[in-house]
Formats: C-alpha cells, sequence, structure tokens
C-alpha cells in the first residue's frame, strides 16, 4: 500500500471534511424535509446514532472506567469534545440539586464557516451534538436531555449545551462496568 | 482531531439516504444514490477551494489528475491512490487498493451488493473537486474484490 | 488602499463588486469587464515566453491616466480584479499579492458556508465588511 505523503495538514483537513460533510448533510435535509422542526428532530437522532458508536471508541481508545457520579460523567464527555471536535468546553452553571450542567464552547469547529439565512432562524444546527450526548450515556445507563441554549450561529457570544440528568436506567448493569 | 468522527458521520449520511429511499420507494431494486453522491459532490466542490488556495496554478489536466491521487487522496483518506491509468482522451481510472470506507468490510457477495453506498459519496468528492477545477466529468466506481475500487472518470468535453 | 474590487466566475458573470465611492460604479464596471480579456490572454499566452505563469497572481493586467488594474486568478478559474489609484505610488507589488490571497481566502471560506450556492452572487453582508476591510488597507 502507498504511503501517505501530502504537503497539507491532515488533521486541519480532517476537521475541515467533517465541518463541510456536516453541512451539506444538513443542506441536503433542509431540502428533503423542508420544516427546520423536524430536521432539528433528525440531526438530533442522526446524532444519537453518532453517540452510541462513539463512546464505545471513546471507552476502548481511553480505557476509562465507570463514571462516579455525574460530575465525572461531565468531565469525560468533556475529553470526548476534545478527542473528536479539537476544542475543549467549559463545564459551568451546574443546576442546585446537581442534576444539571452545561457545556459551553468558545469555538465550535462545526459551525466554523457556517451563516445562517434569515429564514432559518429555527434550525438548530447543532442539535448533532445533543444527540451524541443523549446517546453515549444512554449506552453507560444515563438516561438524559441535552437542548441548545445559546447559539453562536444566532449571534450569541458562545454556544451553550445545556445536559439534564433524568434517572438511570433499569435492569442495567451499573455504568461504567462491562 | 481523530478522523473516526469523519467514518461514522459518514455512515450516518450513507444511512440518512438510504432510509430516505426505503420510505419513498420500497420496491425499486436500483437503489437511488444521487443525493448520497450529490453531498459528496458538495464537499469535493468546497475543499478543493481551500486546498489549493496556496498552489501554484495546475499545468494541465494530467496535472490535476495527479493531485487527486496523491495530495488530495492522502489529506482525505490517509493514503494515495494505488494505480493511475489514462487514454490521453479524457478517462482516467484511479484505483485504490485498500480504500478506506470498504476495508471495515467482509468480503462476500451480499456485502457486494452493497458496497455502491459507500463509494457514492466518494464519487461526488471527486466530481466535485474536478468540476470546480473546471473539469466537468462523470465519476462511477467499480467494487469487485473488497477493499479495492476502482474509480472511472470520464471528461466532458463541450 | 484600493479603490475597487470585483470578483468575476468561472464563466465570467460577476460574483462580487464593491467600490469606495459608489456614483463611480458603473466606470469601474466596465472598467472590470474590459479587464477580462486582458486576464485570458495572459493565462492562454504564458506557456512558453513569460516565466512564471503558474503563479495566481498576475500582477498589472493594464493601466490607465487615472487608474491601474490588478489580476489574480485561483485554480478554480475565480478571477478577482483590484483597481488602484493611479496616484497611489505607496502600494508595493507585495501589498497588492498579498491582499489578493486576503480576498481568494474569504472567498473560499464564503463557499464553504453550507447554505452558499456556488456559482451565485455573493450576498454575504460580513463578507462584504471583509473585503472592504481588506481593501482600504487597515
Amino acid at each position: 500500500m502507498s504511503r501517505a505523503s501530502t504537503r497539507f495538514d491532515t488533521k486541519k483537513v480532517n476537521s475541515e471534511l467533517v465541518t463541510l460533510t456536516y453541512g451539506s448533510l444538513v443542506a441536503q435535509m433542509i431540502k428533503d424535509i423542508e420544516n427546520p422542526d423536524d430536521v432539528n428532530k433528525q440531526l438530533e437522532r442522526l446524532g444519537y446514532n453518532m453517540g452510541i458508536r462513539l463512546v464505545e471508541d471513546f471507552l476502548a481508545k481511553t480505557s476509562s472506567g465507570r463514571c462516579l457520579d455525574l460530575k465525572d460523567t461531565a468531565d469525560k464527555i468533556q475529553s470526548a469534545f476534545r478527542m473528536y471536535l479539537g476544542v475543549q468546553p467549559n463545564v459551568a452553571n451546574w443546576s442546585p440539586a446537581g442534576d444539571e450542567f452545561s457545556f459551553i464552547l468558545d469555538s465550535n469547529p462545526l459551525t466554523d464557516l457556517v451563516e445562517l439565512p434569515e429564514d432559518l432562524k429555527s434550525l438548530r444546527y447543532c442539535n448533532i451534538i445533543c444527540g451524541a450526548i443523549r446517546g453515549a450515556l444512554e449506552m453507560v445507563q444515563l438516561d438524559i436531555q441535552s437542548w441548545i441554549v445559546q447559539d453562536q450561529l444566532k449571534g450569541d457570544s458562545n454556544t451553550e449545551i445545556r445536559v439534564k440528568f433524568i434517572r438511570k436506567l433499569e435492569d442495567a448493569i451499573p455504568v461504567g462496568e462491562e | 482531531m481523530d478522523d473516526t468522527l469523519f467514518e461514522f458521520l459518514h455512515s450516518e449520511v450513507v444511512n440518512y439516504v438510504v432510509e430516505g429511499n426505503n420510505i419513498l420507494n420500497k420496491d425499486n431494486k436500483d437503489e437511488d444514490l444521487s443525493n448520497l453522491e450529490y453531498i459528496g459532490f458538495s464537499v469535493g466542490y468546497k475543499i478543493i477551494e481551500r486546498l489549493t488556495r496556496e498552489m501554484a496554478r495546475f499545468k494541465d489536466e494530467l496535472d490535476m489528475m495527479k493531485f487527486v491521487c496523491t495530495d488530495f487522496w492522502s489529506a482525505i483518506y490517509k493514503k494515495q491512490i494505488d494505480n493511475l491509468r489514462t487514454n490521453h482522451q479524457g478517462v482516467y481510472v484511479l484505483q485504490d487498493n485498500g480504500f478506506k470506507f470498504l476495508t471495515k468490510m467482509s468480503n462476500g457477495k451480499q456485502y457486494l451488493e452493497l458496497a455502491p453506498r459507500y463509494v457514492a459519496f466518494t464519487c461526488g468528492i471527486i466530481r466535485g473537486s474536478l468540476a470546480n477545477l473546471g473539469v466537468n466529468c462523470l465519476v462511477t466506481a467499480e467494487v469487485q474484490n473488497m477493499p479495492a475500487c476502482k474509480f472511472h472518470i470520464q471528461v466532458q468535453r463541450t | 488602499m484600493a479603490v475597487c474590487a470585483a470578483i468575476i466566475g468561472k464563466d465570467n458573470s460577476p460574483k462580487y463588486f464593491t467600490c469606495l465611492n459608489p456614483d463611480e460604479e458603473l466606470g469601474f464596471q466596465y472598467k472590470v469587464l474590459s479587464s477580462l480579456d486582458v486576464i485570458e490572454e495572459k493565462l492562454n499566452s504564458g506557456n512558453k515566453s513569460v516565466s512564471d505563469t503558474r503563479e495566481l497572481y498576475l500582477g498589472m493586467l493594464y493601466s490607465l491616466e487615472k487608474h491601474k488594474i490588478y489580476g489574480y486568478v485561483s485554480n478554480t478559474k475565480i478571477k478577482f480584479i483590484i483597481v488602484i489609484d493611479s496616484t497611489n505610488t505607496s502600494l508595493r507589488d507585495n501589498e497588492i499579492r498579498s491582499m489578493f490571497r486576503k480576498l481568494h481566502s474569504i472567498y473560499a471560506d464564503n463557499v464553504c458556508n453550507p447554505f452558499y450556492i456556488p456559482d451565485e452572487p455573493i450576498t454575504s453582508k460580513s463578507f462584504d465588511k471583509s473585503v472592504k476591510h481588506i481593501i482600504s488597507g487597515i
């Protein structure tokens, strides 16, 4: 097999490839589905499918153990952001009860170079991330909800993704155990 | 950044298009993968604009094809095209002996039937990048022995 | 500082145009369009005579009493044109080249917006702002 040699920075190209592929997919969905609310749902579902696969990959690559609590879970997702998207969000805005928190991103490779048209203001472009978090955590027996609170694409100064713990999933092996 | 994400995203793009087809026409034997190809086209068209930004002008069409086989392919698929052939009349055949999206599939007839789903996006990437470089062409893929794949490029002269 | 900048598509149709003084717009549009032939010539004649036609920056296309017109063509056959006031002698070739590179760079970024349809005229406000920033040379 021929060797990979290229004048390009492959890491950077890879990141652009993800951004562009995702962007082209969203554009195609808008053509197919039209109603932005349905596109939002579809993006969340797609993220969910990816989350299920990503968590396996993440656990295999990092050989991380069981999540001790929600704080620990948040830290692990934070490092998954770094691993897959190359950005490290802040974990912040914990609810007093400790069952809700946010990831705050100053920059988001997925939305690099994206400008949302006026007529698509109800599109939640990054919903795939919410879906991925939900899918990944379901695999470790955590039922959560996730949604976008602030969105740079809509003029906010950063992107905030909220995560709310609902319950531990029944009849399952404890979180993180084989 | 890790390329797992691109791989997983690609398979979700494939699933999205295939599921859409299933809803529309269950009985159609020949799958319509044109939307998948078009998503690839759009990615190719856009990424080539960025990649060739700092590069000297191409000498000719063959020079472009060589670029696609080497730097371009390596940047996207982490390996070069293994063989490039041309009849010097606008037909180019690019052979990849271990095409990324086929390497994780087993070799067998039932899988071979699914192969078109995993090459359509890339046909689009090739067509889109060449279209933006000013070369209009048709791109098809031929898979006989997985994970090898031959991409046939037929330049449309007008 | 440049007085006018234009981006022309593969098929020679205008994609973007701006000039500092809106009253002169028509005159500049005419100058830009007539420079396209010079670009064609430079690209085609190149092979033997001119030493390095493979550079994207084509240098000065032609000069008039009041203005100088410069060109740059990307690998994707997009033509970028900048008009400079002839009295502006402080601007060096390298600075013009770098102005073109910046223009090309933001053009490529704009193409990558998933909601931009290839070959359509560029209407993005942030793009317009960036171009004005580049040509005013701040």
